[in-house]
């Protein structure tokens, strides 16, 4: 892609994000909402992003980083500021076990909030349990994220996302074979690849799974795979990044009729909408985690407002930054029950645990974390279509039917939470 | 006599810096730098393998990460796949590693320089792809040991389950293996070898066999490039494929060119460099990337002023002043 139509891209993103501001446009509301600067002794709070080839998953630790910013000067938790160490692991597990020892070890943050990485949940899992610290994510993608009892994550993940996309398509789109299009990471394509074919087949339809080495992505031969599979749909399982770049590659080959295109959360990217074009008008259909951007919530208001204040120029504005917002902002409210003199580690970590029934217009469910060997308190989403040079709602929330759930909704039935 | 307390001088300085890095290291450093000196350790090894074989035959092997990769795949199916103890998996993972190198050694019977370079480097380039497809083993079953899941538990050995004490045990194996060296390079293979270098025909002449001592350096270079992947296997608890690119392997040699290839000093500089510097620059929240310019300004030094290295640089430096005084 030439430098001047990405430039073109980033500012009809902007242009997006600002007209959806404007419409929105209000003072964020965070923590004590006092206007008074937290002065006191500072809570250590970290926070790891993977952000480099093949994926940017930062959104979740900027958007936490302007909450946080903003609590602090609305009167921190009771006083005391909240300090907020990030660290990039770069897609490389050495350094992501490095950093999250530094921070869990090191400085002795009393939780990480607003992860986002591919790797660093698998290589630190362990590290989360010995050492009693919690995580609230916010942009997971393999299953060792869902599947421990020291990390809860506000986004879906490719799972409960992708079948929530397959869902829609069997039902509306009348889809028979898909081909689920994802990287060649056991616990990350190939985990929730393999769980969305247990469901195309719990419904009587096909599916196949193209997995792809995410170090060297050949994009052009992905699709012909795809075709040579003579499947009649696409799930994207990427990152946005390579997933457009799939759909760059559909377009130059004319191949937009040839499948239905269905995609998770990671395609719902402000940004798009102005590099997909008229070509891919009412063809792109995808499975939101969170609210759509534009939506009326107050959640989602105030994270347009605390982006807009308190945010960065760079940072991202996805859905993963909505669940960035989201996880800081349960955080906060659960610090703030909290006697500040008694935030020490272990009494933080059994307060996240019992977190039970938060809500959220951003979410189609209650929150929840309860003191479970796994988590995953949000699975129901909506679906959007690409219309119009914009995203538009096609179906509200809707929960997904998998076996792999069978687990957590156990633990809503003992958190009363579902009968 | 004074080869002798020459050799008694350096035998004292290893068993003092062997002793720190076993006991105090581990004691003083914090948590981030115990990783961080693991993976140093971990590399020394695997870049002794690679200079081995560059100071005693002046043959060059691209494919070092590649072995260490084997070595840990090897280390995991053996846990996830049988209840032996840490210490005969990790020697069972440098067995078959050393298997895989005296294979990488066959091309080298025909070919030296570039040529053979470049063959090894094809290779880590094949073993990469290999290694992508079909990923690291993470608990599931058959024969790849491929789940679509999370990794199961990979064991450490019984002594040494906390991060300071397998970086000792790490510093523990890596000095045993540098002795393991040693022993060679002072015995027959390293006569053999020493004969090599000088020229192959005279080596035959004088009755060396020339195709043995090659394979037996190469064999020896992958049974250290298995060690090491399999402490590695043991250091992060899994691997995946993303981590042993077959231009790593270049970065490696390179360093192991920069520390010094002809001494067991050259490869600790090198893991440092390899492993330390990075980590330092990203302490101070510069981009890691930074090292390779600097890696780039060392080898560039080493090549036009010191070509026995750092560790050359400070054995010979140590040794004029004891002359001085």
């Amino acid at each position: 892609m030439k430098l001047y139509q990405m430039s073109a891209i980033a500012a009809s993103g902007w242009l997006y994000l600002g007209l959806t501001a404007g419409a929105m446009a209000a003072e964020p509301v965070c923590g004590l909402n006092n206007a008074e600067k937290a002065s006191g002794e500072p809570i250590l709070v970290g926070g790891i992003n993977g952000n480099a080839p093949p994926g940017d998953f930062s959104g979740g630790t900027d958007a936490a980083a302007a909450y946080f910013a903003c609590v602090n000067d609305n009167g921190g938790i009771n006083g005391r500021p909240i300090e907020y160490l990030v660290e990039n692991d770069q897609w490389n597990p050495e350094l992501a076990s490095q950093v999250a020892t530094k921070l869990v070890k090191d400085h002795g943050v009393v939780a990480l909030v607003g992860n986002g990485s591919v790797v660093s949940m698998a290589v630190n899992a362990r590290l989360y349990v010995e050492e009693n610290v919690m995580v609230m994510a916010s942009a997971c993608a393999i299953s060792d994220c869902y599947e421990n009892s020291n990390i809860v994550s506000t986004n879906q993940g490719p799972l409960p996302s992708g079948i929530g996309a397959m869902k829609y398509a069997i039902e509306e789109l009348g889809t028979e074979h898909v081909a689920c299009i994802g990287f060649n990471i056991p616990n990350n394509g190939g985990w929730a690849c393999d769980w969305v074919a247990k469901y195309m087949e719990s419904k009587g339809k096909k599916s196949s799974a193209l997995l792809m080495d995410p170090a060297s992505v050949d994009l052009n031969s992905v699709y012909l795979q795809a075709l040579a599979e003579g499947v009649d749909s696409i799930l994207l399982m990427l990152p946005a990044g390579p997933a457009l770049g799939i759909l760059q590659v559909a377009e130059e080959q004319d191949g937009r009729d040839t499948f239905k295109w269905i995609s998770p959360t990671p395609l719902y990217d402000p940004s798009i909408p102005g590099t997909l074009g008229d070509y891919w008008d009412g063809h792109v259909f995808v499975n939101i985690e969170l609210a759509p951007f534009d939506s009326s919530g107050n959640d989602n208001g105030n994270w347009v407002a605390v982006m807009d204040l308190y945010g960065q120029k760079g940072d991202r504005r996805d859905t993963f930054s909505q669940s960035g917002f989201l996880s800081a902002k349960f955080f906060v409210e659960t610090l703030l029950t909290m006697d500040p003199d008694k935030i020490k580690r272990d009494s933080v970590t059994a307060a996240i645990k019992g977190i039970s029934g938060l809500k959220s217009d951003l979410l189609c469910g209650p929150y929840y974390v309860g003191d479970f060997d796994r988590h995953m308190p949000n699975h129901a989403g909506r679906m959007v279509v690409y219309k119009g040079g914009r995203f538009e709602v096609v179906r509200a929330c809707y929960d997904i039917e998998s076996s792999y759930l069978d687990a957590i909704r156990q633990q809503e039935r003992a958190l009363n939470l579902i009968d | 006599m004074a080869l002798r307390i020459s050799f008694h001088r350096r035998f004292v300085t290893a068993t003092v810096f062997f002793l720190f890095c076993v006991f105090v290291l581990p004691a003083i450093a914090g948590a981030i730098w115990l990783k961080v000196f693991t993976s140093a350790v971990i590399f020394a090894l695997a870049a002794r393998g690679a200079s081995l074989v560059y100071a005693q035959l002046g043959l060059v092997n691209l494919a070092q990460i590649a072995l260490v990769g084997v070595g840990g795949w090897v280390m995991l199916r053996l846990n996830y796949a049988t209840t032996l103890p840490f210490e005969l998996s990790l020697l069972a993972s440098a067995a078959i590693t050393a298997i895989v190198g005296m294979l990488l050694s066959l091309p080298a019977m025909r070919m030296r320089g570039l040529y053979l370079a470049l063959v090894t480097l094809m290779a880590a380039g094949a073993f990469q792809i290999l290694f992508t497809a079909f990923q690291f083993p993470n608990g599931g079953s058959g024969f790849l040991g491929v789940a679509m899941q999370s990794p199961g538990e990979m064991r450490r050995p019984f002594l040494a389950r906390s991060d300071a004490a397998y970086l000792s045990y790490c510093v523990a194996v890596t000095a045993l293996c540098m002795v393991l060296v040693f022993l060679h390079e002072r015995g027959k293979a390293g006569r053999g070898w020493a004969l090599i270098r000088q020229s192959e025909a005279n080596a035959m002449a004088a009755g060396v066999d020339v195709t043995l001592f090659k394979v037996w350096a190469f064999t020896l270079s992958g049974f250290l490039a298995g060690t090491a992947g399999a402490l590695l296997a043991g250091a992060l608890r899994l691997l995946d494929s993303k981590s042993f690119p077959a231009g790593e392997s270049i970065l490696l040699f390179a360093l192991a060119i920069v520390g010094g290839a002809g001494h067991w000093a050259g490869a600790v500089i090198a893991g440092i460099l390899y492993r330390v510097v990075p980590a330092v620059l990203n302490d101070f929240g510069l981009d890691a990337d930074l090292a390779l310019i600097l890696f780039g300004a060392a080898l560039l030094h080493a090549i036009i002023t010191a070509p026995q290295g750092i560790a050359g640089q400070i054995l010979s430096a140590s040794a004029f002043r004891r002359s001085a005084t």
